[in-house]
C-alpha cells in the first residue's frame, strides 16, 4: 500500500501534465485562435507539452 | 479612544514578572469577544468564490474577471481558518466551538489541506518559530523580498522541502492518520481539475483554482511567513517576530504589520491586533522587539 502510494506520489507531475496540463493548453490554443505547430491538433500538441514537461518534471523534481 | 495603559517612562522601573503581568492585562483585554468580522468574512469569501463557477461556466461574467475575483478570494482563505486553529471563535468545549470548526474546515479545503493538518503544523510553528529544524515554516526565510517570492515557488516544485517539513511534523506528532488525510486532499484536488479538464472546463478550473491558488499562496506565504520572520531574526519569544511597516499598507499585507502580537498572545482576533499593538508597544520597546512602526 505504501509502496503503491509512494509510487503514485512521484508519478504525480507527469499524471497532472497529461490529465491537466494538456487539456488546458489545448483549450487555451482553441480559445485564442492559435493553431498548433507541425500541423498537429490541439489536443495532440497539448498532450505532448504536458507530457514532456510532466515527464521532466517527474524526473528532475522540478517544473522550472 | 482607549487611553494607553502603558507609560514608557515608568517601564523601566518594572520587573520581569510586572512586564509580563502589565502585557497579559492588555492582551485579555483585546480578547474574548466573538470575532464577527472573520466569520463573515469566511462564509462570505467562500460564497463569491463558489458563486464565480457557476456565473463563468454560464458566461455572466468573463473569464478574466473570474480570474482576479478567484485569486483574490483564494488569499483571503487562510485568515479565517488561522483564527479558527487558534480557537479564537469558539474553544473546545464553549457553545460556539462548533462554528470554530466549521470555519476551519469549510475554509481550508479551498487550499487543498485539510483543516486539523493546518492547525498541527501551526501549532508547531508557533512552538518553535524560526528553528532551524522543526519551524515548519523555515523554507519561507530567505535574505529580501524577491528572493522570498522565488523561494516560495521552488518550495512548491515536487523536490521543495516545505512539503516534507509538513510531514515530518505530522510524523513527530503521532498523526499518520493526517499525513493519508493530506495526501488524500492533495490527490482528490488533481481528481476534480483533471474531470473537469476533460469535461470541457479545462480553462475554467486553471483560472478559477489552480492558478489563483498558486498566486496566493505565494502573496499568504510572503506576508504571513517571511514579513514577519525574516530575515535576521533569532528565535525567542520576543526575538522571532518583528512589527514592520508593510510598503502596500495593513490591509493588502493582511494585518501583518502586528504579526508579533499574534505570536506573543495567539488567542487575540487578527482584527484586534493593531489596537493591541498600540497598547503593548512601550512593553515591546522595554522587551527589545524589533519594531519598526
Amino acid at each position: 500500500m505504501q509502496k503503491a502510494l509512494k509510487a503514485l506520489l512521484w508519478l504525480l507531475p507527469l499524471i497532472f501534465g497529461v490529465g491537466f496540463l494538456a487539456p488546458v493548453i489545448a483549450e487555451g490554443l482553441v480559445a485564442a485562435g492559435i493553431a498548433a505547430p507541425f500541423g498537429l491538433g490541439a489536443l495532440t500538441f497539448g498532450l505532448l507539452v504536458g507530457g514532456v514537461w510532466g515527464a521532466f518534471a517527474t524526473v528532475t523534481g522540478r517544473w522550472i | 479612544m482607549n487611553a494607553p495603559a502603558t507609560n514608557p517612562a515608568d517601564l523601566s522601573a518594572l520587573s520581569d514578572a510586572e512586564l509580563r503581568k502589565l502585557e497579559n492585562k492588555i492582551a485579555r483585554k483585546h480578547s474574548g469577544m466573538f470575532p464577527w468580522g472573520i466569520v463573515t468574512w469566511a462564509f462570505g469569501n467562500l460564497a463569491v468564490w463558489l458563486a464565480l463557477w457557476p456565473l463563468v461556466i454560464l458566461e455572466v461574467i468573463p473569464l478574466w474577471l473570474s480570474f482576479i475575483v478567484a485569486t483574490v478570494n483564494i488569499a483571503l482563505v487562510y485568515l479565517p481558518t488561522h483564527d479558527a486553529q487558534h480557537h479564537i471563535i469558539g474553544r473546545p468545549g464553549q457553545k460556539l466551538y462548533w462554528l470554530n470548526e466549521l470555519v476551519g474546515h469549510a475554509t481550508s479545503w479551498v487550499m487543498v489541506y485539510p483543516y486539523e493538518v493546518l492547525r498541527v503544523t501551526h501549532m508547531d510553528h508557533h512552538r518553535h518559530t524560526n528553528d532551524p529544524d522543526l519551524d515548519v515554516d523555515i523554507t519561507s526565510h530567505a535574505d529580501n523580498a524577491w528572493s522570498a517570492i522565488w523561494k516560495t515557488i521552488r518550495q512548491r516544485q515536487p523536490n521543495g522541502k516545505r512539503s516534507g517539513d509538513y510531514l515530518r511534523c505530522l510524523d513527530r506528532h503521532g498523526r499518520q492518520d493526517l499525513i493519508l488525510l493530506a495526501i488524500g486532499y492533495r490527490l482528490g484536488f488533481y481528481a476534480i481539475l483533471i474531470a473537469l479538464a476533460w469535461n470541457g472546463l479545462a480553462l475554467e478550473a486553471f483560472f478559477l483554482w489552480w492558478l489563483p491558488y498558486q498566486i496566493a499562496i505565494t502573496y499568504i506565504l510572503f506576508f504571513l511567513s517571511w514579513a514577519p520572520h525574516s530575515p535576521g531574526m533569532g528565535q525567542g519569544r520576543y526575538r522571532d517576530t518583528k512589527n514592520w511597516r508593510s510598503k502596500v499598507g495593513n490591509i493588502l499585507s493582511m494585518g501583518m504589520q502586528y504579526h508579533v502580537v499574534h505570536h506573543l498572545h495567539p488567542y487575540i482576533p487578527l482584527m484586534r491586533t493593531p489596537a493591541a499593538y498600540r497598547e503593548m508597544k512601550p512593553i515591546l520597546e522595554a522587551r527589545g522587539v524589533q519594531l519598526e512602526m
